[in-house]
């Protein structure tokens, strides 16, 4: 089943086009990954998808629901990890997954399955019942990756997931995807980390100035351009785009 | 119903942070101290307001007769070595002394051929002018050269007709003093009406602006912690009515405005107790039910008009807050945000101190009225004054105005606005 499905999407911000026209979808399970440089529109994309920001022209898709049209619908099964984002500073770890899981599940007995799964996931332990203040940065990034699959969401958008993480975090993160994805989650995340993404996802698709320049397998992209290398693969897309 | 509550709950945890918890103890602490102070140095104060150093170099029964009265009526009297008036006023001995009289010699002579003699008073400072000890020593001076200037009428007079009753010739009225308000008319002394008057007027706006500031910063901060975050957009992509995330930090942060500003107000009650003591309490007691006569007092509908408008101010201020904290870019740039709240703020709270609403130019009654704050800080005259029907109003506008900036705001959360609008002060350039 086709979890995304993004067509001719368009977005512009005041002065800038942030993106111009992608086109690609996403089946449902799989782990799609946007990469590029930073400031390439990758982030846009994903907010349209979360129903945050509102194309320009195009369209998107979530499990056959508009972003637009069926917002309400559509935020009832996805799950939106911003970049860079932080949590309720003054709150303890076990308050925030608390929190969140009231307000994207309305059923109590599932709210508090998905904390204990939640708090479970994040490895966090006793330091849970802490304020999130006191967190360091890859333990808070830990709690909020936790919290946005903790409710079992079918689409999950992860924007830079491992940004800014050790190699052990961002190896469990990695981990953790990969075993929600086989439970049937759908992945949609993006980074600018290319080796990372070889690893972690099943497709990508290669963003550079808010165009889709290539979207395949990692293993087709790298044969297409007779290197090993995906960084190379991107340089000399971008190269021919320009 | 219940999501709600959870967000309220969360709001509250947000805001109620250990810097706030522990800056309004600070506050309740210093007020109580500051009140501590002074009540006791104006009590000193009072204190050593009966004590005068008095330099008699006239020796005469008159001057014996001024010093009797003095002490008859609660004066301390020193009574100074014979010598010059600065000799005594810098002598060691009179060191801690800050009122001085000079009674001349020939003093009664002058008198009895119907001359006016020349007394010398003097107030002492140690070398500051300043504190209340200082502002007291005005009217304390005045207070002793009416005190001399008796004693010595009463000699001139008795002089005059040995049979006349001085007390009677220098006041022959029986002075009733009444005061008319809107209508009314009561039998009590002015100054009481004014005192009373004034304790209402000036303790109100105080407290209504301060929670006013208070919970708009709250909410900035809420909101713009929230921007900042980025929490704001995980809980704009969540199912919850992003009606409700505007509604429950709106509450939250009035809630906490108002916990705050009943701690402010026993503060500034401690605070006022501390340096008036109980004794102005007691005379408003006395002249209760001349103010109830003249429609001073309150009543339990006034009080809730007056609710009301205070209510509607802050929920005024909170959804103009509001916007500006979605506005704001980050938490730092929200001291800049709040100008323009703060402004209108003390524009609405102090021009009614300062000047008669009626009387003003229009232009200025426009602009003041215009403001939806100013309807809470006069409230309490206008309902004392009997114009119910202004404060009524008053109320209509502010809950008009509320229900548009509430209307703005959640526009600007059912869009996208929240991500894409930005104010900035001091433009940073596009780096393209
Ligand atoms: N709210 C916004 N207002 C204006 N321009 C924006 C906004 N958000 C992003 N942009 C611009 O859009 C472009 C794409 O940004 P983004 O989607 O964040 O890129 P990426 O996630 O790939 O780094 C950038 O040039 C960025 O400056
Ligand atoms: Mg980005």
């Amino acid at each position: 089943m086709t979890a995304v499905n993004v067509s001719g999407l368009v977005k512009r911000y005041k002065k800038i086009e942030a993106v111009r026209g992608v086109t690609f979808s996403v089946t449902e399970g799989e782990i799609f990954a946007l990469v590029g440089p930073n400031g390439v529109g990758k982030s846009t994309i994903l907010k349209m998808l979360a129903t945050i920001l509102v194309p320009t022209a195009g369209s998107a898709e979530v499990f056959g629901l508009d972003t637009v049209a069926d917002a309400a619908k559509v935020r009832e099964i996805i799950s939106y990890l911003p970049e860079e984002a932080g949590a309720y500073k003054n709150l303890t770890g076990h308050e925030y997954l608390d929190f969140m899981a009231s307000v994207f599940l309305r059923d109590g007995e599932k709210a508090a399955a998905a904390v204990r799964y939640g708090a479970e996931l994040c490895g966090l332990k006793d330091r849970l019942k802490d304020k999130i203040q006191t967190y360091s940065k890859g333990m808070t990034r830990k709690l909020l990756l936790s919290r946005a699959v903790m409710i079992k969401p079918r689409l999950a958008i992860l924007d830079e997931p491992t940004s800014g993480m050790d190699i052990i975090n961002g190896y469990e993160i990695r981990r953790t995807i990969k075993q929600l994805a086989a439970q049937g989650m759908t992945f949609i995340i993006s980074s600018h980390n290319m080796l990372e993404i070889e690893f972690l996802s099943d497709r990508i698709g290669m963003i550079n100035r808010g165009e889709l320049l290539a979207c395949d397998t990692p293993a087709a992209l790298k044969e297409r351009f007779a290197t090993g290398n995906l960084e190379e693969v991107f340089v000399k897309l971008a190269e021919s785009g320009a | 119903m219940k999501i709600f509550f959870i967000l309220f709950r969360k709001e509250v945890k947000e805001l109620v942070t250990k810097q706030l918890v522990i800056s309004i103890a600070a506050m309740l602490f210093i007020f109580q101290v500051i009140g501590k102070f002074t009540g006791e140095q104006s009590k000193a104060s009072a204190a050593r307001k009966s004590a005068v150093v008095v330099m008699d170099l006239d020796r005469s029964p008159l001057s014996g007769m001024v010093i009797a009265g003095l002490e008859k009526t609660g004066y301390k009297v020193t009574l100074a070595a014979d010598g010059n008036a600065e000799e005594a006023l810098f002598s060691p001995q009179y060191a801690d002394e800050s009122l001085f009289v000079t009674l001349p010699a020939g003093m009664q002579k002058a008198l009895d051929c119907g001359k006016k003699p020349e007394l010398g008073f003097f107030a002492k400072f140690k070398k500051t002018i300043s504190g209340m000890g200082a502002s007291m020593s005005a009217p304390r001076t005045g207070k002793i050269i009416s005190r001399v200037n008796e004693e010595l009428s009463d000699y001139a007079i008795k002089k005059k007709s040995p049979s006349a009753d001085p007390a009677f010739l220098k006041e022959p009225i029986t002075a009733v003093e009444y005061v008319a308000v809107g209508g009314a008319v009561a039998q009590v002394p002015v100054s009481q009406v004014l005192l009373f008057a004034q304790s209402q007027t000036y303790f109100f706006p105080i407290a209504v602006f301060f929670i006013v500031v208070l919970s708009a910063q709250m909410v900035m901060m809420a909101v713009a912690s929230e921007k900042e975050n980025k929490t704001l957009e995980t809980l704009l992509s969540s199912p919850i009515d992003r009606r409700l995330l505007v509604v429950s930090k709106l509450s939250a942060s009035a809630f906490i405005a108002a916990v705050l500003s009943g701690a402010y107000m026993l503060g500034m009650r401690s605070f006022m107790s501390g340096i008036t003591g109980a004794a102005g309490s007691q005379t408003a007691v006395s002249a209760r039910s001349a103010f109830e006569k003249l429609g001073l007092l309150i009543t339990p509908q006034g009080y809730l008009l007056i609710g009301l408008s205070v209510l509607f101010c802050i929920l005024c201020a909170l959804s103009m807050a509001f916007i500006l904290g979605v506005l704001a870019e980050d938490v730092k740039s929200i001291q800049g945000m709040i100008t323009p709240l703060m402004m209108m703020l003390m524009l609405s709270y102090l021009l009614p101190m300062f000047i008669d609403l009626d009387l003003a130019p229009t232009g200025l009654k426009f602009l003041l009225y215009a403001i939806p704050f100013t309807h809470a800080f006069i409230a309490p005259q206008t309902v004392m004054s009997g114009n119910t029907a202004q404060v009524l109003w008053g109320i209509i506008y502010q809950a008009w105005v509320f229900a548009l900036f509430v209307s703005i705001a959640g526009r600007l959360f059912s869009g996208e606005a929240l991500l894409t609008l930005k104010l900035r002060f001091g433009r940073k350039k596009n780096v393209l």
